[in-house]
């Protein structure tokens, strides 16, 4: 860092420093090849740790998901080409793991956002002295390990070990007798409610950081024209901060996608709560079938980088806006 | 750990054992015994063993997942990277012709075999063999009784001294509206579940067991295979398996024999030492404990003996291991019926050698010892083969739930499913 | 801002609610932890009597599950630490430069650690487990760093980036002019303004490290190098067959300490971390 701090800086960009009204200057000029150099410098170990810990591996999980390869039958290994692919795509089980997996992740990512918001608002508005209470209460679940998480829900809804079939008896469909990981529905509720329980704290943060974007004027205004806060709510407060839940939304879609302790904890997919970061665990991990496995994680990743793709491209999540600069 | 301290005691004695050998010059070499999970009895046998090797060798003890599929993965991903680390494993039987096949395990020498063989029990020996030699030496075995609860039995007018059916307990238990443990979770269990149940009638879950993957034919489109799916599918559709049922293991299963509603239950001898110590930890009234009664497995066909399932560990030596020779001595020195004793008491798990069950402190720990020994020569192990792991979670995947299981279309399902998963068709 | 009875009731009476939403699952795995094996099944909350047993179980001297428990508690600090470390040192590195210095790629690197920080972890521990295997880096400490560093590194950079884009940089040469050298202009000036920023990325790299389960099953085998969270899959209950449900809840109330005590501190750097990093700039 020292050596940074005695290169010159363009005084006139202090405040908004990079993006794009830079590039628009001439580059020939020494001082900004040395800049350039120095920036590459400094970028490049990051950069390089990051693609080395990613890139090589899933190139070598895709040469891997060409081969059939069996690690309990080394002699058995033959080039298959996009077998494996075939084999995966035509099977019910990839696509009910498939279809589970973005149920969960659409219905995780849909109440987080809503009790998330309710967080947000929460925190935002909070009169000061209860302030850091809540956010410390808030920051909790964001700070616990998932499998601990998992465990505690698994322990409480588990029928030999827990205690919420006695507590909620008076809930129609609810009694002593009702095994939760026994089925796919009730299985799933007590995934996702360990999912969103953990990750809803994340998303209300985003959110709220997106809320100390609204214009208080805006709201004020609103309010002396005799609007009501569910209006100023829907009409001021969402369309001024779309981009931060564009990207909160995106961001836990993503992450959603790729659930694993939990189900791993709970049910390790019995009863149709198979998921997909599971099947290529199970399949390459659990079976050794490298190369079936591969191959289902290559879709896996494939998946996510769709996901996100339609995300920018359809929805127009922005996010290096929502990301870089206000 | 509170439970079975006594025993120590003992242990001086056994100590005089086998190995001996010559300490190289350079130290002696250090011996890593992937051991499973227990109560501390393996960790103290290997202090014992490496003690009684004077020099020649150390045993280290490195632990294994809890879980017997998870267990494999471990040893079986590190074996296929030639790992030399691994000189003696603790193995799951069901794994262990996946690991002989391709040459991970050390074939075992022909005095070790036949030293090791000594007074043991059939389903042990039976386990420990692939393509008809032994490929692993018999640690401890396990198998599942019959539990009872001796007041049901007596209303309903029982006669425990002669085998029974699985028709009579779930008579018994629909009966006096009664719950019937077993372990229906998704899981190992189950398999051990289908398997007994098969074998029990007469069948076999495969056909040909050495064959190679494309050409395995499977027993379960047969007579045993059907009458299996029928009892279960019953025991799960009138709920005699308790609301639980579909998570049940072993732990689960004893919970609901201790209840206040439990009939019957299939299961490992630890529940005996297990509620034992509830009893003393006073969660469980002592009357609990005494209204147990135990026998052997239920059949399935009547007058026709039942197979019950065998477990336990059998030890294998790495074939990557810069020291197999001592590896085996080591493995020797682990297995000594003395040691299995000392094992049984500390930890629960039964003997695979017969002459263990002379020792009068296994025999006043598990008062039904002569019963375990003989179910253990009756056992029948399940499927042999390296294609276990698809064979297995083929099974749990189609028979579970329990309530699910159909003698008209689960056999039909399972072996399409297996099928097509052994010619890499389908995804598990 | 002045508050009606009404209000203030109203904000504790929502307060109460957070709390019971945010601490009521940790409470549940502090009571299941003061739970006999027997006592499990009672269908209540609290524990009818209460024990430490399943506490002894993982630290005392004679617990059963202490050599299990301990050296993992010791990987998953040193590993979760030195993994922040790094990947901060570089995230710091790299994110002055993107934010301070005009070079191409710089779309590029921010891009990366973007796809990165989305990469499904699955897809690649296979692959990783047979690398590491043949270069010798399987159940390593070194082993697991690594790998945490694609956890890491991302979320640290955009949020130094952030971080740094905020940094009125025009202090550093204002002391220049007041006549100290450029290392004394950096420290005086600038290291105090940067400082929050690293350490609030410092801890939200290290939750993220402290949480992984996924190359911590994967790719260790013994206690040299298996972090908390894989260990619990190991840990067993008296015997053979019975569910360690005990001990897991007892070792979960313990991990979970730290990071109260850590929210506790450092809540409002974290909000601030997490808010102006992510979404603001």
């Amino acid at each position: 860092m020292s050596h940074s701090a005695s290169g010159p800086a363009p005084a006139t960009d202090v405040n908004k420093p990079d993006r794009r009204g830079r590039s628009a200057r001439p580059r020939a000029s020494d001082r900004a090849r040395s800049e350039a150099r120095l920036g590459i410098l400094l970028a490049a170990p990051a950069f390089i740790v990051m693609l080395a810990v990613t890139l090589y591996p899933i190139v070598q999980a895709f040469i891997d998901s060409l081969s059939r390869i069996r690690l309990t039958a080394p002699d058995a290994n033959e080039f298959v080409g996009f077998g494996n692919y075939a084999v995966v795509l035509s099977d019910p089980v990839f696509w009910s793991a498939m279809w589970v997996t973005l149920f969960i992740m659409v219905v995780t990512v849909a109440v987080e956002l809503v009790i998330g918001f309710a967080l947000a608002l929460v925190m935002h508005r909070a009169i000061k002295s209860l302030r850091g209470i809540l956010r410390t209460a808030i920051l909790v679940p964001y700070g616990i390990i998932t499998v601990v998480s998992a465990f505690a829900w698994f322990y409480a809804f588990d029928i030999s070990s827990g205690y919420v079939n006695s507590w909620f008896d008076w809930v129609p469909g609810v009694s002593e007798d009702l095994n939760w990981f026994a089925s796919q529905g009730t299985s799933l509720f007590v995934i996702m409610a360990s999912e969103i329980w953990k990750t809803t704290p994340f998303i209300s943060l985003l959110l709220l950081a997106g809320l100390a974007q609204v214009p208080g004027e805006l709201e004020e205004a609103a309010k002396v024209d005799g609007a009501t806060s569910w209006q100023v709510f829907k009409r001021v407060i969402v369309p001024n901060m779309k981009a931060a839940i564009m990207v909160a939304v995106l961001f836990r879609a993503l992450d959603a996608f790729r659930i694993f302790d939990n189900v791993f904890v709970m049910t390790n997919g019995a009863n149709g709560t198979t998921v997909l970061s599971l099947l290529a665990y199970r399949t390459s991990i659990g079976r050794l079938e490298i190369g079936l496995g591969s191959a289902v994680s290559v879709l896996l990743f494939l998946s996510v980088v769709l996901i996100c793709f339609v995300a920018i491209k359809l929805f127009k999540v922005d996010l290096s806006s929502a990301r870089g600069g206000n | 750990m509170r439970r079975n301290r006594m025993v120590a005691a003992t242990l001086g004695a056994a100590l005089a054992v086998t190995v001996a050998g010559c300490a190289p010059d350079e130290g002696p070499p250090t011996l890593n015994w992937y051991i499973n999970s227990d109560n501390g009895g393996q960790a103290q046998i290997a202090a014992e063993c490496t003690e009684a090797a004077d020099g020649a060798y150390t045993i280290e003890t490195v632990l294994l997942p809890r879980d017997a599929a998870a267990q494999r993965e471990q040893l079986a991903r590190r074996l296929a990277a030639e790992d030399r680390s691994i000189d003696l494993m603790s193995l799951d039987p069901p794994f262990i012709p996946e690991l002989s096949e391709p040459g991970f395990l050390a074939p075992v020498p022909e005095d070790v075999a036949e030293d090791v063989s000594q007074n043991v029990v059939q389903g042990s020996l039976d386990s420990a063999t692939w393509n008809d030699e032994l490929v692993a030496i018999p640690f401890w075995a396990n198998t599942q009784l019959l539990w009872y609860r001796e007041s049901v039995v007596e209303e309903a007018g029982l006669d425990m001294s002669q085998p029974v059916t699985w028709d009579q307990l779930i008579e018994v238990a629909t009966d006096q509206d009664r719950y019937l443990a077993v372990q229906g979770i998704k899981g190992e269990s189950l398999t051990v579940w289908i398997n007994a149940l098969i074998t029990s009638a007469g069948g076999q879950i495969i056909e040909n067991p050495g064959a190679s993957a494309e050409d395995t034919e499977l027993g379960l489109e047969t007579d045993a295979g059907r009458e299996a799916a029928r009892i279960m599918g019953q025991i799960g559709r009138e709920g005699l398996g308790g609301p639980g049922l579909p998570t049940a293991d072993e732990s689960a299963s004893l919970q609901l024999f201790q209840g206040d509603d439990a009939s019957f239950m299939v299961n490992w001898p630890f529940v005996w030492t297990s509620t034992q110590q509830a009893v003393e930890d006073g969660l469980i009234d002592q009357s609990v404990l005494d209204d147990f009664g135990w026998a052997l497995y239920p059949a399935v066909t009547e007058g026709t003996d039942s197979a019950p399932p065998v477990g336990g560990i059998n030890l294998g030596i790495g074939a990557f291991s810069d020291h197999t020779d001592l590896a085996f001595e080591a493995a020797q020195c682990i297995v000594t019926p003395e040691h299995q004793a000392f094992y049984m008491v500390n930890d629960g798990n039964p003997a695979s050698n017969t002459e263990a069950y002379e020792d009068p402190e296994v025999q006043a720990t598990f008062p039904m010892y002569e019963l375990i020994r003989d179910s253990l020569e009756q056992a029948v192990p399940r499927p042999q083969t390296p294609l276990y792991n698809e064979i297995s979670t083929g099974l749990q995947e189609t028979w579970h739930p329990v309530s699910s299981v159909d003698p008209d279309t689960t056999p039909e399902a399972a072996t399409e499913l297996i099928t097509a998963v052994l010619r890499g068709e389908r995804l598990l | 801002m002045a508050l009606t009875g009404r209000q203030k009731l109203w904000w504790v009476l929502i307060t109460v609610l957070v709390l019971v939403y945010a601490l009521f699952p940790v409470l549940s795995i502090l009571a299941t932890s003061f739970k006999l094996p027997g006592d499990l099944s009672s269908g209540r909350f609290l524990p009818t009597t209460w024990t430490w047993e399943n506490y002894a179980q993982i630290l005392a001297p004679d617990g059963s599950a202490r050599d299990l428990f301990l050296p993992a508690l010791r990987n998953s600090i040193g590993i979760s630490l030195i993994a922040t470390l790094i990947a901060v040192v570089l995230a710091t590195v790299a994110a002055y430069a993107i934010a301070r210095l005009d070079f191409p790629g710089k779309r590029l690197v921010l891009t990366t650690a973007l796809g990165v920080s989305i990469f499904p972890v699955i897809s690649i521990v296979t692959p990783l487990f047979n690398i590491w295997r043949s270069i010798g880096l399987y159940d390593t400490w070194a082993g697991l760093i690594i790998p945490y560093l694609s956890l890491t590194l991302p979320i640290s950079m955009w949020t130094l980036a952030a971080f740094f884009r905020q940094i009125p940089w025009e202090l550093e040469q204002a002391a220049q002019v007041d006549g100290a050298t450029p290392m004394q202009a950096f420290r005086k000036a600038i290291v105090p303004l940067a400082a929050p920023g690293v350490f609030t990325t410092a801890l939200i790299a290290f939750f993220i490290a402290w949480n992984d389960f996924v190359y911590g099953i994967s790719l260790t085998s013994t206690s040299a190098a298996r972090p908390v969270p894989a260990a619990l899959a190991f840990f067993t209950g008296e015997s053979y067959f019975e569910d360690p449900t005990g001990a897991i809840s007892a070792a979960a109330v313990v991990v979970t300490v730290p990071v109260i005590v850590l929210v506790l501190l450092f809540q409002r750097q974290i909000v601030a971390g997490l808010t102006q990093g992510a979404v603001k700039g």
